[in-house]
């Protein structure tokens, strides 16, 4: 009998429910409340006129709303990586690498690329409920990025064509229009990047914090409050979006941070107002909460497996795969395995710029290079120290970049020893030493010091491929330095070879500027003076002086004239041809796998993703405001309660 | 006494000021600044800045000599301005706050163990010399003394996360995290603190013990121990009036050398545990060369040091009236 009452209870309680959640249906519980209080408007008001109906990926289902999604980071700094997970842009990537717009209603690209109209969702508002309107894209442009005391460096050099600023105009509060001399095809993928080019500003907060809308006595007690030196800084502090770390600073992402640094714990909780809904119109994002917890990097594996977060890619390494997949049952959770899309892992910089006269002879003979990546047994790198999950071959793009060709992927790559000698007695080093080694045109043994930067990986890759080098006649020590070290060598012409990450983007499309294969920086290790001469603008390094050289620069020159995305198709596939055939760079292994901790029940999350910085955004690419629990008593906690242990 | 104690307060001066001028000194060794730090940063971020660092190098000053630098900082020190981290862009004493406490109770609690621990297995081991139990604490002590503290710290991290599902890491569970002190976080802190006070206790216990036990077992085979036991003193009260005392000397003196200890040993395992404690934060100060924090922390700890150095000799003037008077007899 007793039991039957119960079970009645329960059938009565659950209808309950489902009568409640059909109620408010389309209004997050966790806000429900604040609007039937009258403190917030209900959720037609607030969303824009036109939301942003999200673009949810073949495997992605509808969710519903709540439940906390804790992660770990290791620094208050990190807060900045809700930014990039949250993934909110004026235009961003979807999933096929297009630009879509996403808080901009839509893009009109005018006159071969001079003129960007963007248009606005009319509206549109911030998280505090003020309207987001082209006034707050003018005090940025107007107030800040012009300002010397605020931007003593000038206006974003993504916004100079020709050292030229653009025209902008406001013609109304839903529209503004960047107009430059010539085509500025940098301009839509900065704002679409991991850490994007903010162009607008909520002026309505900001105004507090700037000297031409604020009092002197008012300023100078807010300078003083929040210890600041001066206006600029203090104005400069309170307005970093990407940080968020300021919890007043009003944002458009699908989460705002609720505290502020120095803390250990950091509480991101829904922007009421956020512009994207699903396909039922319901506004994202599904989870009420996101927390960061700060913890010392070398536990985050430890604690992942110990199950205490929900989602978890940074700072989980490859080589902790196993023990988080030990521990999975136990502490139900899933480890998946998503490509990281760098051009290569790790490749072999020759450093065409260095100052030893034979060296520079030498490595800027091409045959030299080819040699030497001929000798490089790829197969056993991945065989032996990753699993065979890698992919062998050349730095140079990923599948799933537009301009993707496998065969470039493959050039000169093959393990072939008797080529590789072939090529190195035909530039003529054809004497040895008694212990075996070629000698180069000087007599000297030819030895190669490859100085890294890195950790044990590095040197056992290196450690493998001296084993195969030795067989062609060539000598490999490792010199292992710290980065700053290694870099002021390479800048200064003394180092001869390094090792390092590849092209940090292998999926890029032919809309990405390609800095990464021409020689515009000093970071980059095969050609640091050229990049240097680039940067400084004639000041210091090196103007490039290869025919290879100067053909890149000129093929960079071309991408940034073009016109259209045929054009910049043409220059890419160029640039990309050149490398593959002259080997700037010896790439070894590629698209090595980020583990991805995912707690059960947590629901629209690839099974097989890119773990990709730009295009990417890590998790940013599959919206993280689309990741909901599935399990409704996940959903229904509102923190998890402190249970003392 | 009062003049002993005024003595000692005007030698710790010159003392601290040698130790920041080192400090300084050391913090600025590494080649490059936290401006190059940061560009690193950004740039494995795939970001470029250039240009930032010169604007941060100058807004932070860091393009003055360093000599400018570091009488900025002592001048500011003197008027409790500990100067600005660049890491956290905050003033150094709000990124120090609730941290520096934990610092404090942790290595107060790690001391209290040690004490506690060390006295009573060091007397036993002493009067009980050869028995079966002194056997036993002089291995385990041993073992405690030779093992690396970041090693038992991962081992007990280990244990307790398997065993009993206390969260790794941390000196609380992360739902008490910037939340006010209150009775339950309190709980909280107490059962996350076990794991770091053993781990950095050990190695400091199981030299106490050692040293205890020596000195004991010299003073308890001299001869006026003998006497007294002959002329029939029972056996606690001939323990405790002189040989104990005697004995105890080096125990209290002994405070000086083990707080360097606990405090540079708890920053390490700070780091290995994740504690919220001024540990991980000083590495990374020290990493990024975010002067000012990285020096301001390393004086807080020196200070530490030179306080607790004095505190054991005053607790030893109070302890031995040899050494009271010792100085004027000299003369």
């Amino acid at each position: 009998m007793i039991a039957l009452r119960t079970v009645v209870a329960a059938l009565a309680l659950m209808a309950a429910a489902l009568h409640t959640a059909q109620a408010s249906d389309r209004e997050a519980p966790m806000l429900a409340a604040l609007v039937a209080e009258g403190k917030l408007p209900p959720v037609e008001e607030r969303l824009p006129a036109l939301p942003k109906l999200a673009d949810f990926g073949p495997e992605q289902t509808l969710g519903d709303y709540g439940g906390t999604l804790t992660m770990l980071m290791a620094r208050a700094r990190d807060t900045r990586q809700m930014t990039v997970y949250s993934y909110a842009r004026l235009v961003k990537y979807n999933r096929d690498l297009e630009l879509v717009p996403d808080i901009l209603e839509r893009v009109e690209v005018l006159e071969g690329g001079r003129e960007f109209v963007l248009h606005l969702r009319p509206g549109h508002r911030w998280s505090d409920g003020e309207p987001f309107t082209a006034d707050d894209f003018r005090y940025w442009w107007e107030d800040v990025a012009q300002n010397r005391e605020l931007s003593p460096a000038g206006v974003p050099t993504e916004l100079l064509v020709d050292d030229a600023l653009p025209e902008v105009l406001f013609p109304d509060p839903v529209t503004v229009i960047y107009r430059w001399q010539a085509p500025n095809p940098r301009f839509l993928p900065a704002l679409a990047e991991a850490t994007p080019l903010y162009i607008f500003m909520p002026g309505h907060y900001m105004h507090l914090f700037h000297a031409r809308y604020t009092k002197p006595e008012e300023l100078a007690a807010r300078i003083k409050q929040t210890g600041s030196r001066n206006w600029a800084q203090m104005h400069n502090n309170m307005g970093r979006a990407r940080d968020a770390d300021n919890p007043d600073l009003p944002t458009l992402e699908p989460w705002m941070v609720t505290n502020r640094p120095p803390a250990d714990r950091f509480v991101f909780e829904r922007n009421p107002y956020f512009h994207r809904v699903d396909a039922q119109g319901r506004q994202l994002p599904y989870i009420d909460r996101v927390i960061f917890d700060i913890t010392q990097s070398g536990l985050i594996a430890g604690k992942t497996a110990a199950g205490e977060v929900d989602l978890q890619g940074r700072y989980l390494r490859f080589d902790e795969v196993t023990l988080l997949k030990s521990s999975e049952k136990k502490h139900g959770y899933s480890t998946l395995l998503w490509r990281i899309a760098k051009g290569a892992h790790l490749a072999l910089y020759p450093n065409l710029t260095v100052d030893d006269p034979v060296w520079r002879t030498l490595l800027r003979d091409v045959r030299f290079r080819r040699a030497l990546s001929l000798a490089v047994n790829r197969y056993e790198l991945n065989r032996v120290i990753y699993f065979g999950l890698a992919i062998e071959g050349q730095n140079t793009m990923l599948p799933g970049s537009p301009l993707y060709d496998l065969e470039r992927r493959n050039r000169w790559s093959k393990f072939d020893l008797a080529e590789a000698n072939r090529l190195l007695d035909e530039i003529g080093m054809t004497e040895r030493d008694s212990r075996g080694f070629r000698l180069m045109a000087d007599g000297r043994p030819l030895e190669i010091i490859v100085e890294t930067a890195g950790g044990t990986e590095e040197a056992d890759v290196l450690s493998l491929i001296s084993d195969s080098w030795a067989q062609a006649g060539v000598k490999l020590f490792i010199k292992p330095l710290s980065l700053d070290v290694l870099r002021n060598r390479i800048f200064g012409g003394r180092t001869v070879m390094s090792i390092g990450s590849g092209l940090e983007n292998g999926l890029a499309t032919p809309d990405f500027v390609p800095s990464e294969i021409a020689p515009v920086d000093q970071n980059q290790y095969q050609w640091a003076k050229w990049g240097q001469f680039y940067q400084t603008k004639g000041a210091s390094g090196e103007a490039p002086d290869t025919p290879e050289g100067m053909l890149l620069m000129d093929l960079y020159d071309a991408w940034f004239a073009s016109g259209d995305r045929q054009e910049r198709t043409d220059v890419w596939q160029a640039m990309l041809d050149l490398h593959a055939d002259q080997v700037f760079s010896i790439g070894l292994v590629a698209g090595v796998y980020q583990p991805i901790a995912v707690r059960d029940g947590l629901a629209n999350i690839p099974q097989d993703g890119i773990w990709n910085w730009s295009p990417g955004a890590h998790f940013g690419l599959y919206g993280m405001d689309r990741f909901y629990f599935t399990d409704p008593v996940r959903r229904g906690l509102a923190v998890r309660p402190g249970n003392g242990g | 006494m009062f003049g002993y104690v005024v003595q000692r307060l005007f030698v710790m001066i010159p003392t601290l000021l040698v130790i920041s001028a080192l400090v300084f000194i050391i913090i600025n060794l590494p080649p490059g600044d936290f401006a190059t730090a940061m560009l690193q940063e950004l740039e494995s971020q795939g970001g470029s800045g250039a240009q930032k660092a010169t604007e941060i190098r100058a807004l932070y000053g860091l393009d003055r000599p360093l000599i400018e630098q570091y009488f900025h900082w002592l001048g500011g020190m003197m008027v409790g301005d500990f100067g600005f981290s660049f890491e956290h862009e905050a003033p150094v004493t709000a990124v120090v706050g609730e941290r520096m406490g934990l610092t404090l109770l942790i290595n107060f609690i790690s001391i209290l163990f040690i004490y506690l621990v060390s006295f009573p297995i060091g007397v036993y081991s002493a009067v009980r010399q050869y028995s079966a139990g002194d056997y036993a604490f002089s291995f385990l002590g041993l073992v405690g003394y030779a093992t690396p503290n970041f090693m038992l710290a991962i081992i007990m991290l280990y244990v307790l996360n398997e065993a009993f599902g206390i969260s790794i890491g941390g000196l609380m569970d992360p739902a008490f995290r910037d939340q006010p002190m209150s009775w339950d976080k309190f709980v909280s802190i107490m059962q996350h603190s076990v794991v770091p006070v053993v781990v950095i206790g050990t190695a400091g216990t199981a030299a106490m013990i050692r040293r205890l036990r020596a000195n004991l077992l010299d003073e308890l085979h001299k001869q006026y121990v003998v006497t007294a036991k002959a002329k029939g003193l029972p056996p606690g009260r001939a323990l405790r009036k002189y040989p104990l005392r005697m004995a105890l000397n080096p125990f209290i003196a002994d405070i000086g050398n083990l707080l360097p200890d606990v405090v540079s040993s708890s920053v390490i395992v700070s780091v290995v545990l994740g504690l919220e404690t001024v540990g991980p934060t000083l590495l990374r100060a020290l990493e990024t060369q975010d002067t000012y924090l990285a020096g301001s922390f390393l004086m807080f700890l020196a200070l530490l040091t030179v306080i607790g150095m004095l505190i054991s000799d005053l607790a030893l003037a109070a302890l031995d009236p040899r050494i009271r008077l010792g100085g004027k007899a000299v003369k």
